[in-house]
């Protein structure tokens, strides 16, 4: 087990970088940041994976194991959608190549 | 295995960030974001590896089921849709993490050298969690229109939030004592951790609902903000209970861009987040609940006819389209539409010969759906030899970055829009400015009127314009409920009001 000591310390790092780091954002980016951000925000899968595991192996009760299934499922819906949303979003912000796609494109966003 | 741990999870931490920094370039973001995901997966596939529950298939089945949900909703989602997908995105993470804390309670992950440390983290996972969830599910629903966009301020709201953040932390203090000096509880030890489980989980439940449901529409962008970093929060605290670096590490991150956008979303509306997350005094004391009972009353006859008029809408847009594919043939009729509106001859004259033109949207423009007409009018004005540019209020819209996404969706150039401080100085030497369903943003009236809600916050210099064309739904005052004095100016003001959609086609076609 890592001491709570060395957690503390990451968080308290990793914070100040990750706020010095996004500020060069500029605010043209800011919802896909946010979006971006968000799928991060479901990095808690790791946690749900390895706390199911465990119940699994272990065989604690349904209950452990019904929970965990659903923070799975959860995260993982905000990884995959977040990743994806921000995706689809900066591809927006590129220039169009072809004319096709352009006016496909607004066909389906009207 | 904690020493490779460590190295493996700052290596990925420091991926992600690397991935960060490349999306504050356009060029770069989407390898940058590319980057971030990969790092995430390959942080999965790490814990897999080393819990020792790879082959533990039904994990993968929820992990599948998980991606399959999250794919098809980022495929679907329409760009109009983004801010409620960021909030329900956000509530799922926190969802995630408190459940993720009560596991570890429940389970069998508890780690008896530094029990107090770990309860205590557990605990507080679930409280952030679970505000995080109800918050932002009720953001999403304000959003969503499907709960009333403004605030609800129930009876005694301070002193019951109060009272819920207080008994959230009792529960937090209880579930620590019981497991770390278990005698007071002897026998029941298992009892109290489910208690102080249940007390934690409903009053930060309860606590996001009060929180939330008191926010406005137009503080949106800042609750929203907010909730990003607590679901990041959440994440890195639920990591410390259960000790992975790497979860602690990234959930800190998230943490401090939520931040970070909260902090410039609030100085861009010149509030304090306290203002915000509490009731102003006097003010909201004094609603009594039966007038909060009219109120949504009305509420919902305004939202049933809203959605009355939009499908009204669509279908009058519907008939435009033809009506104006039949002038296109005759060509030597005068527009039909333009009868009777002897303003919008003047609108498309002054745009007609304007040689620089700034467009200034704001939330109206998403509300009518009208960036592809705006672009189209760039369009128009751009072939006739004019330059157009964007200006961008940074709280223009229901979240931060709002109207550059929907910009985006309309393929307008990014280059083309400007931050309020890039571009202010250049109001009062434009020919032209097009408000598109924007109207606290430039209300000039932040600069003078003092003990407004919009008093001191920056907007832009739309009224340094010579000509201003309004395209707004009416004159009602912006959200903040103060008057724009612009609207009233005696020279140079050309009101378009009605469906900016509409308007906008009626321009396009009326410049010829």
């Amino acid at each position: 087990m890592i001491h709570p000591l060395i957690l503390i310390a990451v968080f308290v790092v990793s914070t100040v970088l990750g706020y010095f780091i996004i500020r060069t954002v500029p605010s043209l980016l800011h919802t896909p940041l946010m979006s971006g951000m968000n799928a991060l925000s479901g990095v808690t899968i790791v946690g749900a994976i390895g706390a199911t595991g465990i119940a699994f192996l272990s065989g604690d009760g349904w209950g452990a194991q019904v929970a965990g299934m659903a923070a799975i499922i959860l995260a993982a819906v905000n990884v995959f959608g977040g990743f994806g949303v921000t995706h689809r979003m900066l591809m927006m912000f590129r220039k169009k190549k072809s004319e096709k796609l352009k006016k496909l494109t607004g066909v389906i966003g009207s | 295995m904690d020493f490779y741990q460590i190295i493996i999870s700052s290596v990925l931490a420091a991926t992600v960030l690397l991935g960060i920094s490349m999306m504050s370039r356009v060029r770069t973001a989407v390898a940058g974001n590319f980057l971030s995901a990969v790092a995430l997966l390959t942080g999965i596939g790490v814990t897999l590896l080393f819990a020792g529950i790879i082959t533990v298939w039904t994990l993968w089945v929820a992990i599948a089921t998980g991606a399959l949900i999250g794919s098809l909703l980022a495929q679907r989602v329409k760009m109009i849709q983004m801010p409620q997908m960021v909030a329900l995105f956000n509530g799922l993470g926190g969802g995630a993490s408190a459940l993720v804390g009560m596991m570890t309670l429940k389970g069998s992950m508890l780690n008896v050298e530094c029990l107090m440390f770990n309860v205590a983290a557990a605990l507080l996972a679930i409280a952030v969690g679970m505000v995080t969830l109800v918050g932002s599910l009720v953001a999403a629903g304000k959003l969503h229109r499907v709960l009333p966009q403004r605030p609800l301020v129930w009876k005694g709201h301070t002193a019951v939030t109060l009272l819920l953040l207080a008994v959230t932390v009792a529960g937090i203090v209880l579930g620590t004592l019981n497991a770390q000096w278990p005698s007071p509880f002897r026998g029941s030890e298992e009892g109290v951790c489910q208690l102080s489980i249940i007390i934690v989980a409903a009053a930060s439940s309860l606590f996001g609902l009060y929180f939330s449901v008191r926010v406005g529409g137009a503080d949106m962008p800042i609750t929203i903000s907010l909730l990003n970093s607590l679901s990041g929060v959440a994440g890195s605290i639920a990591g410390m209970a259960i000790g992975d670096v790497f979860l602690v590490a990234v959930g800190g991150i998230v943490g401090a861009s939520g931040l970070l956008l909260t902090q410039i979303m609030c100085r861009a509306m010149n509030r304090s987040l306290l203002r915000i997350l509490l009731p102003q005094g006097v003010n909201s004391s004094t609603v009594n609940s039966q007038q909060s009972t009219v109120n949504s009353q009305l509420e919902q006859r305004v939202m049933d006819l809203e959605k009355r008029i939009q499908e009204l809408e669509a279908i009058v847009t519907k008939l435009e389209e033809r009506v104006q594919k039949l002038q296109d043939r005759e060509q030597s009729t005068p527009p039909l539409e333009g009868a009777g509106r002897g303003s919008a001859q003047s609108s498309s004259s002054v745009l007609s010969s304007a040689k620089d033109v700034i467009i200034v949207p704001g939330y109206g423009m998403a509300l009518a759906q009208a960036q592809h007409q705006v672009r189209q009018l760039a369009d128009k004005l751009e072939s006739r030899g004019a330059r157009v540019r964007f200006a961008i209020h940074p709280v223009a819209g229901r979240m931060p970055g709002h109207m550059n996404v929907l910009l985006a969706e309309a393929d307008v150039d990014y280059e083309k829009l400007y931050e309020m401080d890039a571009i202010n100085d250049d109001f009062a030497k434009t020919d032209a400015v097009v408000v598109v369903g924007a109207s606290d943003v430039l209300n000039p009236a932040a600069r003078n009127a003092e003990g407004t809600p919009i008093y001191g916050m920056p907007v832009l210099n739309v009224d340094e314009a010579p000509e201003v064309i309004i395209c707004n739904y009416d004159l009602k005052p912006g959200y903040a409920g103060v008057d724009n004095p612009l609207y009233t100016r005696p020279h140079g003001i050309h009101l378009e009001l009605g469906d900016a959609k509409e308007t906008l086609t009626r321009l396009i076609a009326q410049i010829g």
